[in-house]
């Protein structure tokens, strides 16, 4: 502020001074400046008075001087120019001092600006200095304050009361003299107390833990110790009951523990197990029903079964990318992905149907997971050891005893129409060979389970169905021990067949007459594709009756030179439906039907007249008789072939048969029908 | 490859006891309706089944049309023979003839007109009636068969007038001679035996077994041979010298036996013989082996049919012309139908029409609706239907 004043004097002189002075001033400034830091310190050695005195002289006689020089200007004359030479020439000078008066009142100025700059600085310092303090003294006293506001832990507990405690305080703790009259001691005592309380409470808490541990460990004895009691109780129960149950023919125990099992059997077999079970219980006594395998392995079966599905189908997505590239592995890979597809459940349900001579059929039924289908394998046993002829191998075979027990179910294709699609992706052409590992899946098997496959639909639903298996387990359990019934039969027939026995039972005897000269002289098992050779079995093929389920036997009987060969066909429903034969008599050249309206006659005798060979019911005696008739037929046939005359010698075959007529008919029947107690034959 | 495998039928006991009846099936008789559209066959289980002939042959002809429009019970036993008036359809088994309604069975009602049975003596077996012919100029119906006997019912009264006796066996067959009032009848016992229906009694007969053909000169033949037949006689080989009729080993019996004129063919056990009946000799000897059950004159033709499946044709000369194979292992009866496709059903009895006086029939008359054809049936439940002489068109099947 004081260099501004400074400087707005300057301009100011200058101005006063006007413009002549600006001249001699460029030539006396160097002067000033010489002169500047002497002016300085000439200031301090002056006095301001004494220049202000100066000044107002300086002042007055510039004034006088200019007043002299108007003076003496108005008054014009020659000599007033000299005199105002030299009254300029004085004021001159004074104003030279007018000058060094103002420059010296310039540095003045400035010297005293800076001593109160500077005083006013140091009175800043203090003034800061002294907030400072202020401050200080505010934030001690806040401290303050919040100190007298702070409180203790100790508040919130809640003590005894003092009278309580001083009366119950031991005194050592209490210390009544001092703290009496020192409310802090006291309270400290008093929290002292407390503690002191408090941990005995922590010891009395603990020993109780402890204590309730100890109980809960007798607790624990003594329910075990109950728990293994009620098994050994069972147990003893059993022992006790299982003879008396067993004595009153009421096997309640094993029946509960198979309706325990039977929670983990899958839907079909459980159908199959509780229709059978009822059926056993209500209509057939020679049933029982049991079930078998692993229950643990049917329990882990049960919840890791979808995961392994969807594995399974993203692998074959895979494997079909990478078939061409991986041979060797893919058989392997697919190998296992057809046993995976053909595994059956862990559990399977026996079924022991007793027949009435003891013999025993045995079933067990499979549940084949993947494939959603049921499949049997059937054993049979019998009461007393049989010596099994060669050609009854196939009767009782687990493979065929069982064969089209309904008409046209062999057993040898899946029935389930949806399993081909599975198939075809892991390369199974059929279930045809795979069926005497995994049992056969009979369409009744499945209609037993409940399961029903409506024909011709490539995705049905299938769902276990109660009431299906119902309405079929009598029929079938009743067909079942026919068929067992009748391979028996057939069975020991067969022993004596091959021996060149017909054997004919007592109540068939009036049947056939007395004396029958033809006799069997061989039994023999062929196969399919023999018999289909057979050049006289042609229209037996052509009437699709030659199916491969069926089982194909040869007989001959022999009467002197005559051979008759007799081609069999035993459909696996015998005795319900017939045994067919077929015919080939070597007698004076080759008779069949074809050449023969009396051999055609012979067959038609025993094929289509079978009904009265069946003899009591159940009919099993039906093909020894048809055989026994074969061979009176032959009998018949050769004792009333005309005699040719004009060959020499006796008859082969004398007629010894009683005989109404020979002939009969457009077609020269022979008599082929006997009368029984008449004893004659007659046409039909 | 479970897919490809053929659908094997399920066989159930019905379905089997079916089959076995349909392959043990024997036709034995077979007989056209009047109006010539159906044909009646009967079989071994008494059953007569009517096909209808002009829907088999129609051009829109399925499979369903092949079977019988109709199928009843008729008697006991087999049906053996048919034979067929204006209006009734005859049908005889054992021991007894039925007469139907043509115009009843057609609607499937299927109930007999009436029954009668020959007065017959024995009375162990119920003898069968084997043939059955019918007379037109006295309204009556011959039955033979079992009992050696040929009784005549008069179809007016129902009642039976006389009984031939003579025969020492039964009686296959029967023919009737077209201008005399004469039929003839052949029987196991190997005679061919004539009758005189007026006189009621045997004019002739001839024992087949005994004859055998010699070479005789044509021309002596030739005033006896009937007018058509003379241009053939010039091709006439000679026979055989010394061919016997007799086969022993086949026996005796007469199984087949047709009449034209003074003309008879008869076979069975014997060969197949053309026989002159005025003069009873056998001029021609069918070289067939096998026995024939069934024979008939066909314009300038003989047809036979026998064991084998065959239809043989044959010249009078002895020549085999042809052998039409059909579908039967064994055939028993042969029947021509030759009426033309009338709207209405009034025309006499089959045979009249036919004959050797008309040559040429077949081949002049065949527009596409013809119903002129011939049916062989025998030992299978199929009928053959020949619609042109040389080959078999189709099977009518029971």
């Amino acid at each position: 502020m004081s260099s501004e004043s400074s400087k707005k004097r300057k301009p100011k002189v200058i101005r006063s001074d006007g413009a002549p002075a600006e001249g001699k001033r460029s030539r006396s400034d160097p002067e000033q400046e010489g002169k500047y830091y002497s002016e300085e310190a000439e200031v301090d050695l002056r006095d301001p008075g004494r220049d202000y005195e100066l000044y107002k002289y300086t002042c007055q006689e510039l004034q006088r001087l200019m007043a002299e020089i108007q003076d003496l200007k108005s008054r014009g004359g020659k000599d007033a120019a000299v005199e105002i030479e030299d009254r300029r020439i004085l004021s001159c000078v004074h104003f030279m001092t007018l000058k060094k008066l103002n420059r010296l009142a310039h540095i003045r100025l400035k010297k005293g600006r800076d001593q109160t700059h500077e005083a006013k600085q140091k009175v800043d310092a203090y003034h800061l200095q002294l907030q400072n303090l202020l401050y200080e003294v505010m934030h001690l006293q806040k401290e303050i304050t919040k100190c007298l506001e702070f409180k203790s832990k100790h508040e919130e507990i809640d003590l005894v009361s003092v009278e309580e405690f001083y009366q119950e305080a031991p005194p050592d703790i209490s210390k009544a003299e001092i703290t009496m009259g020192d409310p802090h001691q006291q309270t400290l005592a008093r929290l002292d107390w407390e503690l002191e309380q408090r941990k005995r409470l922590a010891e009395k808490y603990r020993e109780s833990l402890s204590n309730k541990e100890k109980i809960l460990k007798e607790i624990e004895v003594k329910k075990e110790y109950l728990s293994s009691l009620q098994p050994r109780l069972n147990s003893i129960m059993q022992q006790a009951s299982l003879p008396v149950q067993e004595y009153l023919f009421m096997p309640f125990d094993q029946a509960h523990k198979q309706y325990e099992t039977a929670r983990h059997l899958p839907p079909p077999l459980y159908v199959l197990f509780v229709q059978a079970t009822a059926y056993g219980q209500a209509c057939d006594k020679t049933l029982s029903v049991a079930i078998e395998g692993s229950v643990d392995e049917a329990k882990a079966l049960f919840k890791p079964h979808e995961e392994s599905q969807d594995d399974e189908s993203d692998s074959d997505a895979e494997e079909e990318q990478t078939t061409k590239r991986r041979r060797p592995t893919l058989g392997v890979q697919l190998d296992d992905k057809r046993k995976e597809m053909l595994k059956r459940h862990p559990l399977s349900v026996m079924l022991d149907l007793k027949c009435k001579d003891d013999s025993v059929l045995h079933l067990t039924f499979y549940y084949l997971m993947n494939l959603n289908i049921m499949t049997v394998k059937a054993r049979v046993t019998t009461a007393t050891e049989l010596i099994t002829p060669i050609s009854a191998g196939d009767l009782l075979s687990p493979d065929s005893v069982l064969s089209c027990l309904y008409p046209g179910d062999h057993g040898k294709k899946t029935p389930n129409p949806a399993n081909q699609y599975q198939f075809d992706k892991v390369g199974i052409l059929t279930l045809r060979d795979y069926v005497l590992d995994l049992g056969h899946p009979y369409l009744w098997v499945q209609k037993l389970g409940g399961l029903h496959f409506p024909k011709e639909q490539p995705q049905p639903t299938v769902i276990a169905d109660h009431s299906l298996s119902s309405s079929h387990m009598e029929t079938t359990m009743k067909l079942l021990k026919t068929r067992v019934q009748s391979r028996l039969a057939l069975h020991k027939q067969f022993a004596s067949l091959e021996h060149g026995i017909v054997p004919v039972t007592s109540d068939c005897h009036y049947l056939f007459p007395a004396k029958v000269v033809s006799r069997l002289v061989k039994w023999v098992t062929i196969a399919h594709e023999d018999y289909v050779e057979l050049h006289f079995t042609k229209d037996i093929v052509e009437a699709g009756l030659a199916g491969d389920t069926n089982l194909y036997y040869m007989a001959l009987v022999e009467r002197g030179t005559a051979k008759l060969q007799a081609a069999v066909v035993l459909n696996p429903g015998y005795s319900s439906i017939p045994p067919i034969f077929q015919l080939c008599l070597n007698w004076k050249g080759e008779k069949t039907n074809s050449n023969d309206d009396n051999i055609r006659a012979m067959e038609s005798e025993v094929n289509v007249c079978y009904k009265e060979l069946c003899g009591p019911r159940p009919g099993h005696q039906l093909l020894t008789n048809q055989l026994q008739r074969l061979c009176v037929l032959l009998d018949v046939y050769l004792e009333t072939e005309i005699h040719d005359d004009s060959v020499e010698g006796p008859k082969e075959f004398p007629q010894e048969k009683m005989c109404l007529r020979l002939f009969r008919g457009p077609s020269r029947m022979k008599p082929f029908k006997y009368n029984h107690p008449q004893g004659f034959f007659s046409h039909r | 490859m479970e897919r490809a495998v053929p659908p094997t039928v399920p066989l159930g006991q019905m379905e089997v006891f079916q089959a076995l009846q349909r392959l043990h099936m024997t036709i034995f008789s077979q007989c056209f309706s009047p109006c010539g559209k159906f044909l009646a066959a009967g079989n071994n289980y008494g059953q007569i089944a009517i096909f209808s002939l002009s829907a088999a042959l129609s051009s829109e002809a399925k499979e369903e049309s092949k079977k019988p429009i109709v199928t009843f019970q008729a008697h006991d036993g087999p049906v053996y023979s048919m034979v067929s008036t204006d209006r009734h359809l005859f049908s005889a088994g054992d021991g007894e003839v039925k007469a139907w309604l043509w115009a009843e069975i057609l609607k499937k009602g299927c109930k007999e007109l009436w029954c009668r049975q020959p007065p017959y003596r024995t009375s162990l077996e119920v003898p069968e009636i084997n043939a059955l012919l019918l007379v037109p100029k006295e309204n009556s119906l011959i039955l033979a068969g079992g009992d050696c006997q040929l009784h005549t019912m008069d179809l007016e009264t129902g009642a039976f007038t006389r009984a031939l006796r003579g025969h020492t066996d039964y009686i296959h067959c029967l023919a009737l001679r077209d201008r005399n009032p004469e039929v003839l009848s052949g029987g196991e016992d190997g005679t061919v035996r004539l009758w005189d229906l007026r006189m009621a009694k045997e004019v002739q007969t001839i024992e087949v077994y005994k004859h055998e053909v010699r070479a005789c000169p044509p021309h002596t033949l030739f005033s006896l041979l009937p007018g058509p037949l003379l241009c053939l006689d010039l091709l006439l080989p000679s026979p055989l010298p010394s061919q016997e009729c007799s086969r022993p080993h086949n026996g005796r019996w007469i199984g087949c036996l047709a009449t034209d004129s003074d003309w008879m063919v008869c076979g069975g056990g014997p060969a197949l013989t053309l026989w002159h009946l005025r003069s009873s000799t056998p001029t021609t000897i069918f070289p067939m082996w096998a026995p024939q059950k069934h024979v008939t004159f066909y314009q300038d033709l003989i047809l036979s049919a026998g064991q084998g499946p065959c239809v043989n044709q044959w010249q009078l000369s002895g020549e085999l012309k042809a052998q039409v194979p059909g579908s039967s292992p064994g055939l028993l009866s042969l029947s021509l139908n030759q009426q033309p496709a009338a709207p209405e059903c009034k025309v006499g009895p089959a045979r009249s029409c036919g004959g050797p006086g008309r040559p040429g029939v077949w081949a002049a008359q065949s527009p596409p609706s013809c119903l002129q054809v011939l049916t062989a049936a025998g030992n299978s439940c199929r009928v053959d239907v020949f619609t042109n002489l040389g080959y078999r068109a189709f099977s009518l099947s029971f």
